[in-house]
């Protein structure tokens, strides 16, 4: 605090320094409670979704093993089939109060279902029960996948934006607020400084001018009496007043 | 050669061999050990119930148990099973036997094909084939050396598949689709399972023919079971290309009819009759003609969260092959063991799998053999 020269310059600067703090700190609050929401949205979306996914994916699994039974071991059939994938998965950006999350989306790229006719002496309707289930699945996985990735990078942005908030509220406008009371005490002081010497001055010539009045007083008198003695008297140059502009 | 099926000659060729088969009739799964197993809670626990079966010496090398090592196990029990009584055969019972493996052959063949066509190492795809269907090494390990040009097939059946058993199959395959006008590339556009459905065409009117030629008890019983069997490809075939670009009426009359094997109670006229339908109504419509897949329809059609109609096959399957075990004297009861082995091997895979994802109440959703408690046998007995 001692490094800043309480000017009244400094003080201009330091006010706007203080405004820009406080603006800054409101803004960072509306985009830390926006985040807030959003991020309490994402972890109930989380929660739904999770609790779906494990019935799902035991039902997924299992009515694999029925469509087993029923149709036999197709599963080398299907991995020495041609392996180009039906479904992708589209990587987005979503802007949520400035910050940028990366979602997922399922995509479907429009090609030929392979094996259609796997199962074709048997157990052929399991099989597409299969299908259906893990694409059910699929779609869930990719939503709960975005989801999570959302959330965590919500979170890291959240935590960022909690702490300047903090920064800001606890250290940068106290210090702003701390030198700008520095700025107004000195020159206080120094006004009173100012004043306080004015006064004394004052005073001192106040004395100053009683005295010379009274030493004049007194020696206009004496005057009178040497005068017959001595001429070179009227002459003397100390009972005259200091001619002042 | 005295016909199998001839009462007083039979057991001078076979009678050993038969009389093997039926007493592994017992080393089946009883309904007290498919009590049992349902009743564990753990893998362990099922693996405890095993080693007091049939099964004990099949899972002395497993730490644990996991429904696809289950099912490794199992296989391999029934292929040493069928290769023992494979070695003491002699001809004409030894040709059946190779029969009934042709089926798994015409299985590997197709994998080993399509594999090599997406570009994968023989060595995992022969780990992959079915035990039962092996054919020789080396002949397996030249096809992949075939480039995929219908040039190749050629090539490749000329040489490799003409060696094999199930050589004939694929070129009348091959002859029928060369005569449609089709010098594409065969194996690439049409689907593996469609090929492989024709294969199991030629192969079930081949062995019929075959069986046909035994006369006798074989070919009374086989004939029929051949029968049955050929009636469910044509429903399942129906049935399961609903959706799938088999449906397409231009499709139907030209490729999915020539799927239909050529024999069975259906054929010719509900062959022809189901290779017009088009939806599950008029399928329906078609079977109610025939009373004994009516019923079967019937249960697909009351609901899917009972029984499906693969259950319901295999439930009639069961009922047939398990007749066939009656009756002395014929060959019927070699083809018989390995079917209905492999629905217990299905059955254990099923129990372990429910017992493993914790679907306890699916859990006796499976067809057990030689069952005291089978509806067919509880009707007959309450009479």
């Amino acid at each position: 605090m001692s490094e800043v020269p309480p000017t009244r310059m400094n003080q201009q600067v330091y006010k706007g320094k203080k405004k820009a703090a406080e603006s800054g700190h409101k803004l960072l609050k509306k985009k830390a409670d926006a985040l807030k929401v959003k991020f309490r949205d994402y972890a109930k979306s989380i929660a739904e979704t999770k609790s779906g996914m494990a019935a799902d994916s035991s039902s997924a699994f299992f009515s694999l093993t029925q469509a087993e039974y029923a149709a036999g071991n197709f599963k080398q059939k299907v991995s020495e089939g041609s392996m180009t994938a039906r479904v992708r998965v589209g990587a987005g950006i979503d802007n949520v109060a400035g910050v940028k999350l990366p979602i997922f989306t399922y995509f479907e790229t429009g090609a030929a279902t392979d094996n259609a006719s796997l199962g074709l002496v048997g157990g052929g309707k399991k099989i597409q029960l299969v299908r259906e289930k893990y694409s059910h699945l699929l779609q869930n996985l990719i939503k709960l996948a975005s989801l999570q990735t959302s959330f965590v990078t919500l979170d890291e942005a959240m935590k960022v934006t909690n702490r300047r908030v903090n920064a800001l509220e606890n250290v940068t406008i106290p210090r702003i607020q701390g030198v700008l009371d520095y700025i107004d005490r000195e020159l206080d002081e120094l006004e009173r400084e100012d004043f306080t010497r004015l006064k004394l001055v004052q005073g001192k010539k106040e004395v100053a001018m009683e005295e010379a009045r009274k030493e004049n007083e007194a020696k206009g008198v004496n005057r009178m009496k040497a005068n017959e003695a001595d001429i070179t008297s009227n002459y003397d140059a100390g009972d005259d007043a200091d001619v002042v502009f | 050669m005295s016909t199998p099926g001839n009462m007083a000659t039979f057991n001078i060729l076979h009678g050993h061999v038969e009389s093997l088969v039926r007493g592994m009739r017992s080393s089946f799964l009883a309904d007290a050990d498919y009590h049992h197993l349902t009743q564990c809670e753990t893998l362990d626990d099922v693996r405890l119930n095993l080693s007091e079966t049939d099964y004990e010496d099949a899972l002395a090398d497993m730490n644990a148990l996991i429904p696809t090592g289950l099912q490794k196990a199992a296989v391999d029990k029934l292929v040493t099973e069928f290769q023992f009584l494979r070695t003491q055969a002699i001809d004409p019972l030894a040709k059946f036997l190779d029969f009934i493996t042709y089926e798994y052959m015409i299985e590997n063949v197709m994998l080993l094909l399509k594999g090599t066509l997406s570009g994968r190492d023989i060595n995992e795809l022969i780990a992959q084939c079915h035990p039962l269907g092996m054919f020789k090494e080396s002949t397996m390990r030249s096809i992949p050396t075939f480039e995929s040009t219908p040039r190749g097939y050629q090539d490749l059946y000329q040489t490799v598949l003409v060696d094999t058993p199930v050589g004939p199959y694929f070129s009348m395959f091959l002859q029928e689709t060369a005569g449609r006008g089709e010098v594409s590339n065969v194996l690439e556009e049409v689907e593996i399972e469609i090929i492989k459905s024709s294969l199991i065409k030629y192969w079930i009117e081949d062995f019929a023919k075959y069986v046909d030629s035994l006369g006798g008890e074989t070919a009374t019983i086989m004939g029929e079971l051949l029968k049955v069997r050929a009636d469910t490809n044509a429903i399942n075939i129906t049935l399961n290309s609903f959706g799938t670009p088999l449906n397409e009426p231009a499709m139907r009359a030209s490729d999915r009819k020539r799927l239909y094997p050529a024999l069975g109670h259906l054929y010719p006229a509900g062959t022809a009759m189901l290779a017009d339908v088009g939806d599950e109504d008029e399928l329906g419509r078609v079977l109610e003609l025939f009373p004994q897949y009516s019923s079967i329809w019937n249960i697909h059609a009351a609901g899917s969260e009972g029984k499906s109609i693969d259950d319901a096959f295999y439930e009639r399957d069961v009922q047939m092959l398990e007749l066939a075990f009656e009756g002395q004297m014929h060959f019927a009861s070699f083809y018989a063991y390995v079917k209905l082995k492999e629905q217990e091997i299905r059955n254990l895979v099923w129990i372990s799998e429910c017992i493993l994802q914790s679907q306890k109440d699916e859990i006796n959703k499976f067809v057990p053999v030689f069952s005291f408690n089978s509806g067919w046998r509880a009707s007959s007995k309450k009479r």
